[in-house]
């Protein structure tokens, strides 16, 4: 056991930090409710930060070290399943969309003509390249993230020899490593707020009310880092299901208080946590949701049944 | 970032566990309710950690120069865990072993540690911890109880409380006050609990028959030998004792065993079939892990040689958060868990109202994570 960063995972954080410096500022002007960036993305996949896991050395725990990096940023790209899918699905175009069913309509994240969705049966794995035709454009969508509506599937879809077990264990890893990366910098960005703001005389932090949330947010946010990186290193089912659970518990337990602790701050979006906090509440629906991910866990830890 | 465990690692935990199943009485499940301060568990203690030092598993992770193994961090985990996991067949004497007997060693005359560190090492001492007064328990500087020499003597009057072990421990680690400066006018004495002038009564409590009492103090005088350290030392020293414990007991080993127990019962009498229950487990099972891997953040600082900071109140918080849902899931699904029809869950349920208020309660944590962690702006005072 041993939770220290490698040298290469170091190494690669290092040049994450350095390649995302410019897209670290919130762009306050015409502040969308999701703000992306073709330059993030691009940069991204050029520079083959969406790949490590797809060399042994590094894993997937290097993919959900960087899926949490970038999840940090104000901007929304879709890093988590091209870093965590990707490898399992061989040269697919991305940005790459996982959903659970064949179900249409249905809302999903960073669809848009070219990417790739990938559709997780419970018997097989099965993907498309989308286009126009696929879709239905929801810019009305009170989502941190560009969301697009799947209206119909075409006929001809590619089939992956790949076990939709494997894809949900992935995907849980993805999703609780975006997840940690969003409430450490929701966290952040509340932190700084009530570290300057002043009511009473006094700094927002000092009140102890507000003190014991955000600690409490702190503890919930490590957890859901740790069990990420956990899920990620053992990719067990259990272990991912644990992951997914606790970063959906703890979305739902920390984003209204984040947006409480703004106060007003907190209704508009010329503060920029809403660009964490509402990819967030996306996330909470994701899997379908707490209880199916808890149901999961309990499936892989302690089997489907009585004894 | 490696979540396995290496061979020696895991060779290390096999042989606790085969120590542990082999030396543990039969009956242990339903004797470990008497609580680890309980007269039987303390006399219990005695000959499981004379047992447990035979096999070199009493100090291990002591270095190998004050007579341990110098096994690192992850053993004093592991050691930790299968312990705890047992009920701490060892008692109070984990106290002494963890961080005691290091600290004597820091801190202790050539006197002192010919004196205390053969009877630890042999699993023979019981020690207890006079820290927590009526009027000082989360805010321990202030406390009240007051040493003053006179001549090679001090002369000590004052009262603590909450005190576990005092009824059985031989020594007493005290904390007095020689001067009125709130921190360093703090002192330790290392008090035989036999000294004329002292009075213990046992305060009945949840956790276990013997657990924690008051202890009187009306004009006992000990040596000034008895000082550890210098007079106003005693906060550099706690200080130092806790770096090596800031983590606590490892509660969300036995939480999860006792989760997995839980479950276990209900899939045997046909009840785990109801998904809400099943997702109520798992939720439990969730809390328990995020404390582990909290835990072992710290443990991975601490074996790289770091000095733990006060990140570790935030595994520690995390900690107290599953031990509390286990506990309510135990209660809501297995009640009878509570009367006496699983042993080991009502052992479980008895420890566990400790974990938020022991050791520096809850809300402690919750001040230093905001305050050192987050780095959030001070509380007026």
């Amino acid at each position: 056991m041993d939770l220290a960063l490698t040298d290469d995972q170091r190494a690669i954080l290092s040049a994450v930090d350095t390649l995302v410096r410019p897209f670290e500022a919130a762009p306050l002007h015409d502040a969308p409710l999701a703000a992306t960036s073709d330059d993030l993305d691009a940069q991204l996949r050029l520079n083959g930060f969406l790949d490590v896991a797809r060399d042994p050395d590094l894993g997937t725990v290097t993919a959900a070290v960087v899926i949490e990096r970038i999840a940090r940023l104000p901007f929304a790209t879709e890093a988590a399943f091209s870093a965590m899918i990707g490898p399992l699905l061989g040269e697919v175009p991305g940005p790459i969309c996982l959903i659970a069913s064949r179900r249409t309509p249905q809302l999903v994240r960073f669809l848009a003509p070219g990417t790739t969705v990938v559709i997780v049966g419970e018997q097989e794995v099965e993907s498309f390249v989308a286009t126009q035709d696929h879709l239905r454009a929801e810019t009305g969508a009170l989502y941190g993230y560009p969301m697009t509506s799947l209206v119909a599937l075409p006929d001809e879809r590619q089939i992956h020899d790949i076990a939709p077990s494997i894809m949900f264990i992935r995907w849980r890893a993805a999703l609780a490593a975006e997840a940690a990366g969003l409430l450490a910098a929701a966290l952040a960005s509340t932190v700084a707020h009530v570290s300057e703001r002043e009511q009473f005389g006094r700094q927002l932090a000092t009140f102890q009310a507000v003190r014991h949330r955000l600690a409490e947010a702190q503890v919930r946010a490590n957890g859901v880092y740790w069990l990420a990186m956990k899920a990620a290193g053992t990719l067990d089912p259990g272990d991912a299901a644990l992951a997914a659970w606790h970063a959906q518990e703890s979305a739902r337990a920390c984003v209204y208080d984040f947006h409480q602790f703004l106060g007003a701050m907190g209704m508009t979006l010329e503060h920029p946590l809403h660009m964490w906090t509402y990819r967030l509440k996306a996330l909470i629906g994701e899997l379908g949701g707490r209880a199916s991910n808890a149901a999961a866990a309990a499936d892989a830890l302690w089997g489907l049944s009585n004894s | 970032m490696q979540f396995t465990w290496t061979k020696d690692e895991e060779a290390f935990r096999e042989r606790l566990k085969a120590f542990l199943a082999d030396t543990l009485p039969e009956d242990w499940e339903r004797f470990s309710q008497h609580g680890p301060a309980s007269p039987s568990l303390t006399r219990y203690a005695e000959s499981f950690c004379a047992a447990l030092a035979r096999e070199d598993l009493l100090t291990p992770h002591w270095d190998k120069d004050i007579g341990g193994q110098g096994l690192g961090p992850w053993f004093q985990t592991i050691l930790a865990e299968e312990m705890w996991i047992a009920g701490e067949p060892r008692g109070g004497q984990y106290m002494n072993v963890n961080w005691i007997g290091p600290t004597l060693i820091t801190y202790g005359t050539e006197q002192q540690q010919q004196r205390y560190l053969p009877p630890i090492s042999e699993g023979k001492a019981l020690w207890c911890q006079g820290f927590s007064e009526p009027g000082s328990g989360s805010d321990l500087a202030s406390l009240r109880t007051r040493a003053e020499l006179d001549g090679n003597e001090y002369v000590v009057n004052g009262q603590k409380i909450w005190t576990s072990y005092a009824g059985l421990a031989d020594t007493c680690f005290l904390l007095c006050r020689t001067s009125d400066d709130r921190k360093r006018g703090i002192t330790i004495l290392l008090v035989p609990m036999d000294t004329p002038g002292i009075t213990v009564r046992q305060i009945p409590s949840l956790i276990g028959e013997g657990d924690i009492h008051e202890v009187f103090f009306d004009d006992m005088r000990v040596p000034a030998t008895a000082r550890l350290g210098e007079e106003g030392q005693a906060w550099e020293i706690i200080a130092y004792s806790l770096r090596n414990e800031r983590l606590g007991i490892p509660r969300y080993s036995l939480a999860r065993a006792a989760l997995d127990r839980a479950v276990s019962i209900l899939q045997h009498r046909g009840d785990f079939t109801r998904e809400a229950v099943r997702i109520e487990a798992a939720e439990a099972a969730a809390l328990t892990e995020a404390a582990r891997m909290a835990s072992y953040a710290i443990v991975t600082r601490r074996a790289e040689g770091q000095v733990i900071g006060q990140e570790s109140s935030s595994a520690r918080f995390a900690t107290v958060m599953c031990e509390r849902r286990v506990a309510e899931f135990i209660v809501e699904h297995l009640p009878e868990a509570l009367a006496d029809d699983h042993p080991y869950l009502k052992m479980h349920h008895q420890r566990g109202i400790v974990a938020g208020i022991a050791a520096g309660a809850a809300e402690i944590q919750l001040n230093i994570i905001a305050s050192d962690v987050l780095e959030l702006p001070r509380e007026p005072r």
